[in-house]
């Protein structure tokens, strides 16, 4: 069995406070042939400096900033290495120092946490993160095939040229192993497409049922079409701030926290190791668990995940994580991927994961709901701004501004969609606190996000 | 140094136009056409594919007495991450049980077998990880005993040179 070194263990210490203050977005899309990218991340980025109440004009905010951290998943689906030099340039922001990051589908996340480290570490006061994907260049299966080389070339990518197949057996062993229907994996989808119906942003909202996720066409067994998230064209900004600049800057700055896990490319490298224990977790609780299956994470669980929460709790001070978080937003790329991380961030314990959803903790009302934004099944993953796109959606629940986002006819104007008559408000009444999580290959990096109001 | 540098130059477009693919809105959207090879090597794990060709199953092993897992890798590694030792190559059984599985049905663009088909993650002992393959016959069910088979004939110098059939009985 694998060992983790104490060391290893550390909880990261960030030197100072983080903060964030605003976050925009663009619409989503299958097809954005109206805008070049440098187009489509100007209208995100113009939408967090103007749009947010931020305390000072958009050029006075850009003249803060110090740093920017952009996100992109795939140079091929860009087709032009250096994208980041482009944006940066488009965006006004010469001579100021970028990194490109890129973590396959936590790449986003990856990002915000890459600017985050900057305003620990007092590099930098005012950060801009930003994330883009244009995945709209090649047809559908090619671009299946440009994401399944996020799987290993030599052994895994050929075996299937699709994401879906490297997740369906998964879902086939979790199914067994924790007894999980596949109606509960249908909810999943219900669920998150039907709360992208008040998301005027969204790409494939829709008021679906349990048999039509179940008669839509299969990709992988078990997954179908309906349980797995579409390609994007789109991008997002968030805004980081240390405390100073924060309060300067916002009458309603929310408090960041976050840290990142990683495993293996290949889920076939997964070996036997010990499970790193939430804060809520006591020793020994998995031991029959692991009598039976013999194995963790498996092929039930996510390391990275589990890492990184297990960091990020101990950074937030976080005991109860269903009892401390108000919503959370999850990286939902499949209907499997989400439920295998209820375990991994412990809003149920392992072997438990579908009491999560069928308990109704996950739904609106519930004690917390997961993925209000309509998730990536509903909504979008234009996959380098995926994880910056879940924090705007977590930071304006806390801020109180899910409708003004959300149920504005601007939005819905901007999105060229006319408003449903029975469009409805999710916003989450006195949300302190949310968590989000970006997650990337078949669990290879993950990070975990916690935002907390701060006024 | 060429001619061309000696005088005035006309020059001659020789690429192919490109077709304009959407013009449907105030926007163009154009063909950007491509063919790619890429020359991809195997490096210290050529051993492997070459024992597909053989109708071998080889892994890797460290054998290090100072590290703390020894494990044995397939698909292999050069080096051990626990250790960082040089490992050593092992045959390893062409037997196993399937651990999980999934019908490929819609694939990504490239595909190179007919779908659908069963993908499965096969559990071989002594391995301590869990390598995936293909099911040339049969239905799979977790657990299910699998043997490997090999092109050796045609072969195609990729991990398709092996696959898994169920053992009878």
């Amino acid at each position: 069995m694998i060992k983790f070194g104490k060391g290893n263990l550390r909880v990261p210490q960030w030197s100072r406070r983080v903060f964030m203050v605003a976050g925009g977005c663009t619409p989503f899309r299958k097809y954005f042939p109206e805008y070049k990218l440098e187009e489509l991340v100007m209208m995100g980025y113009k939408m967090m400096l103007e749009d947010n109440d931020l305390k000072m004009s958009p050029k006075e905010i850009k003249d803060q900033i110090q740093y920017c951290a952009y996100g992109e998943f795939a140079d091929h689906f860009q087709d032009q290495l250096l994208c980041e030099a482009k944006i940066h340039d488009y965006l006004g922001l010469d001579p100021l120092w970028n990194n490109g990051i890129k973590t396959g589908g936590a790449t986003g996340g990856a990002a915000v946490l890459n600017g985050a480290m900057a305003v620990a570490s007092g590099y930098a006061d005012t950060v801009l993160v930003c994330g883009w994907e244009r995945m709209d260049e090649v047809d559908t299966r090619t671009g299946n095939f440009y994401i399944s080389t996020a799987a290993c070339k030599d052994f895994e990518t050929r075996m299937g040229r699709i994401y879906s197949s490297y997740y369906a057996p998964m879902a086939n062993r979790f199914a067994e192993a924790y007894n999980l229907s596949e109606v509960t994996r249908a909810k999943v989808a219900v669920k998150n497409r039907g709360y992208a119906m008040s998301n005027p942003n969204a790409q494939q909202p829709g008021h679906h049922t349990v048999e039509e996720v179940l008669e839509s066409r299969m990709s992988a067994y078990p997954l179908r079409f309906l349980e797995c998230c579409a390609m994007t064209a789109g991008s997002a900004s968030v805004l980081l701030c240390n405390e100073e600049m924060a309060y300067k800057l916002s009458d309603h700055p929310v408090e960041l926290f976050m840290a990142g896990g990683t495993h293996t490319l290949r889920v076939a490298d997964r070996r036997h190791m010990e499970i790193p224990l939430l804060p809520n977790e006591p020793e020994g609780m998995y031991d029959d668990l692991l009598a039976e299956s013999g194995r963790w994470p498996g092929f039930e669980s996510f390391l990275a995940a589990r890492f990184a929460a297990y960091l990020a709790y101990r950074m937030a001070g976080i005991k109860e994580p269903l009892d401390e978080l108000d919503l959370v937003e999850l990286h939902d790329a499949f209907t499997i991927s989400d439920i295998q991380t209820y375990g991994d961030i412990g809003l149920r314990p392992y072997g438990q994961e579908p009491d999560y959803i069928e308990s109704g903790d996950a739904y609106y009302g519930g004690k917390c709901p997961s993925n209000l934004s309509g998730g990536l099944l509903g909504t979008m993953h234009a996959v380098g701004a995926t994880g910056i796109w879940q924090a705007a959606e977590v930071l304006w629940q806390i801020q109180g501004k899910y409708d003004k986002f959300h149920g504005d006819e601007k939005w819905w104007q901007r999105a060229g969609k006319e408003k449903p008559a029975d469009w409805k408000s999710l916003q989450v009444p006195d949300a302190k606190q949310g968590l989000w999580i970006s997650h990337a290959g078949v669990g290879s990096h993950v990070t975990c996000g916690i935002l907390r109001k701060a006024w | 140094m060429s001619k061309a540098y000696e005088g005035p130059l006309a020059t001659k477009f020789i690429g192919t136009p490109s077709e304009i693919y959407d013009d449907k809105g105030d926007f163009w959207v154009v063909d950007f056409p491509r063919s790619i090879t890429h020359h991809h090597t195997y490096g210290l794990l050529t051993p492997f594919f070459k024992g597909l060709t053989e109708g071998k199953l080889m892994a890797t092993k460290c054998t290090n007495p100072e590290c703390t897992e020894n494990s044995v890798w397939l698909p292999p590694r050069a080096d051990c991450p626990d250790c960082y030792a040089r490992t050593e190559w092992v045959e390893v059984p062409t037997v196993g049980k399937i651990y999980a599985y999934t019908m490929l049905d819609y694939a990504g663009i490239g595909i190179e077998m007919e779908t659908p088909y069963w993908q499965v993650d096969v559990q071989i002992e002594g391995v301590d990880t869990i390598f995936k393959g293909y099911l040339k016959q049969g239905k799979p069910v977790t657990g299910m005993p699998v043997k490997a088979e090999f092109r050796t004939e045609n072969p195609t110098h990729t991990i398709l040179d092996v696959c898994w059939v169920p053992i009878e009985g």
